[in-house]
């Protein structure tokens, strides 16, 4: 064994680019390496190296307080990493601004609903196509060709996208005044709208009565067949473990399990972690 | 309903006589530079409390280029756009704040600006320019006030269109949008500090036009004309039939237009003492932005149809208990400057425990 071979990290755990799915030696979609992020002095991830291939869903669980949700900030750019590196697509972009990010169609749900108040529910799904559109002040201003195009564009869209979660009579309504699972919904939709790369969802199933849980599954099959890179963090480990290729386990900011969602299940220190959720969680309430 | 006010403003000058005449156009002019603002503070929520600098600028672009022998249509077009790249410039530092900060940097560049100017010789100092020349190509000046009159009001019309246009398009929308959140925005993909510049240039490009119009048709220019009066006068003007409006814009102009003549000719009535019409504006401004700000934060006519959905059996749209965040800010802003920091009941509000 090489010195190189030995810094790549800890040997137990094979590099992440020969994961069950994706082909082997082709380039991942998404690599971070030796990511870290800390608060204060306290690290909420740490060394956290993983990569997700084209078409992968990638689950992503830990018990509160684990650094999931930081590490998808680190991703979509809404947090700056003290260390480590991003790679998209084969490019760096830990030193993209969150907006550019956008562009390269990573799209995030946020853990907590980030709807634009003061815009119906149309409108707020049109905004997702901010990334794909073009036109700017000057050919809106005066009504160029492109503006009516695209525009036109935006709004079937964002239509197509609100049929596909099933909130078409709540086109016209005001965002803000939906109850919080249809919050949840819009905001896929919104993504949806952005015609995304790579989508990263922060706990959309939390808040969800049964029937709209079982309703987003549907949804995100869809969209897995259609060969969507998704990674998805979800506390529900059945919700997971139904839908995921692929779950890491997080505990401290740091990688403890990575796998098939059967064998990650019964891996002892996850369990061992899961425990310490359930403690947590007691808490809480 | 723009076709409408586009024949009303061509064939209302014909009427009016030539005092009201100039109302009518200083109203135009307002106009334009109230529905930039609106845009601004109303569609963008960046507050700017001196949006009159930006008009001071394109009036003494228009005035030294026309009087250095440049032609004054050209030095038309120069105003607005160099009253753009100098908000474009000042926004890059001055638009990072936000609330009541940004409020502040406004208007402090506003009296810097007007500092600038009453200490430079070169721009006519305190007493400014005399003798600008009327608007004109060769020797063919626009010489009545009826063709400022129809300049001014094309103008208004041309720039309700385009701002009509822009709100209800993809950049329109992302300025909504980062009204309300910045990080959501960005988030999908908005580049956040480059629309605020955008819209704080666009919104300066009007008030630049017609500042350059103003100084054409006055023939006059000091840093007198152009106050921190008329930068409040501005948003009120924004404020009072509801921020983010156009039409609300136009008819806020028109409204305080009018009130101010009004209380003009109240206050210059034989036997008032000389300082009469200053107080009584200042009065109405205060009085008008206090009651909007705090208890009618949607404007007037929204205010007034909340408080008919609030009677019993009413149904309150939940959406009008929102307080857009450039008022929020100008709440605090009051809040801010009000000597004694407590509540009504008696516990001491946000600000002061913020200060301990
Ligand atoms: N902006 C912040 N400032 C300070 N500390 C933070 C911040 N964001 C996260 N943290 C801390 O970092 C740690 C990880 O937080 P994170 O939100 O990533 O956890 P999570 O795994 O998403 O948890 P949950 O399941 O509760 O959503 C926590 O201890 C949290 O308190
Ligand atoms: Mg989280």
């Amino acid at each position: 064994m090489s010195p190189e071979d030995v810094t790549r990290g800890p040997a137990a755990r094979p590099p992440a680019t020969e994961s069950p799915v994706g082909p082997s030696g082709v380039v991942p979609l998404l690599r971070t390496e030796d990511l870290a992020r800390s608060f204060g002095g306290v690290f909420a991830v740490a060394e956290v190296s993983m990569s997700v291939a084209r078409g992968e869903m990638r689950g992503v669980i830990g018990a509160n307080g684990a650094g999931k949700s930081t590490l998808f900030n680190l991703i979509s750019g809404h947090l700056t990493p003290n260390r480590g590196t991003i790679s998209y697509g084969g490019k760096r972009i830990e030193h993209l601004a969150p907006h550019e990010r956008a562009r390269l169609r990573i799209s995030i749900v946020f853990q907590t609903a980030r709807l634009f108040a003061g815009m119906t529910v149309l409108e707020n799904v049109m905004m997702g196509a901010h990334v794909w559109s073009r036109h700017g002040f000057f050919e809106a201003a005066l009504r160029l060709p492109r503006h009516r195009k695209e525009e036109r564009e935006i709004r079937s869209k964002a239509e197509e996208a609100l049929e596909r979660v099933g909130m078409t009579p709540w086109a016209a309504t005001e965002a803000e005044s939906l109850p919080l699972g249809q919050q949840r919904s819009l905001q896929v939709a919104r993504v949806l709208c952005s015609k995304p790369a790579l989508l990263l969802l922060d706990e959309p199933a939390s808040g969800l009565r049964a029937e709209e849980k079982e309703s987003l599954a549907g949804l995100l099959e869809q969209l897995k067949a259609e060969g969507l890179t998704m990674m998805l963090i979800e506390h529900d480990v059945g919700f997971v473990s139904g839908l995921a290729d692929t779950v890491t386990v997080l505990d401290l900011g740091r990688v403890i399990a990575e796998g098939p969602p059967d064998e990650v299940t019964q891996d002892p220190a996850v369990i061992a972690a899961y425990i310490g959720e359930g403690r947590g969680r007691a808490q809480r309430h | 309903m723009i076709l409408l006010l586009a024949a009303a403003s061509f064939l209302l000058p014909l009427w009016l006589s030539s005092a009201n005449l100039t109302v009518y156009i200083l109203l135009g002019l307002y106009a334009v530079t109230a529905i930039g603002l609106s845009l601004l503070m109303g569609l963008a929520g960046q507050v700017s409390l001196g949006q009159a600098v930006f008009f001071a600028i394109g009036a003494y672009t228009a005035a030294v280029l026309s009087l250095h022998g440049l032609s004054t249509v050209v030095a038309l077009v120069l105003a607005p756009l160099l009253a753009a790249a100098v908000a474009a410039v000042v926004g890059v530092p001055i638009l990072r704040l936000r609330g009541h900060h940004l409020a502040f940097a406004t208007l402090a560049f506003q009296l810097i600006v007007l500092s600038v100017i009453t200490n430079t010789p070169f721009l006519g100092g305190g007493l400014g320019f005399t003798a600008v020349p009327g608007l004109g190509i060769g020797k063919a000046t626009l010489s009545s006030s009826l063709g400022y009159a129809w300049l001014t009001w094309g103008l208004t019309v041309v720039v309700m269109v385009v701002t009509l246009n822009l709100i209800r398009s993809r950049p329109g929308r992302a300025l909504r949008a980062l009204a309300t959140s910045e990080a959501a925005a960005e988030s999908v993909g908005v580049p956040v500090v480059r629309y605020k510049l955008a819209v704080f240039a666009l919104s300066a490009a009007y008030a630049g036009v017609a500042g350059g119009i103003y100084v054409f048709f006055i023939g006059y220019a000091s840093p007198g004309s152009f106050p921190v009066e008329l930068s409040v006068e501005l948003v009120v003007m924004v404020v009072i039939f509801g921020l983010g409006s156009v039409w609300g814009a136009l008819f806020g102009a028109a409204g305080i237009s009018v009130l101010m003549q009004v209380l003009n000719q109240v206050g210059t009535l034989h036997g008032m003492p000389q300082y009469m019409p200053t107080l009584l504006s200042y009065a109405a401004y205060g009085l008008i932005l206090v009651v909007i700000v705090m208890f009618l934060p949607a404007g007037v006519l929204p205010g007034l149809r909340r408080l008919w959905a609030r009677r019993p059996g009413g149904r309150e749209d939940p959406m009008s208990r929102q307080i857009a965040p450039p008022i929020a800010s100008l709440r605090s802003l009051l809040r801010s400057t009000r000597p004694k920091t407590t509540r009504a009941d008696g516990t001491p509000s946000p600000e002061q425990t913020r200060r301990q």
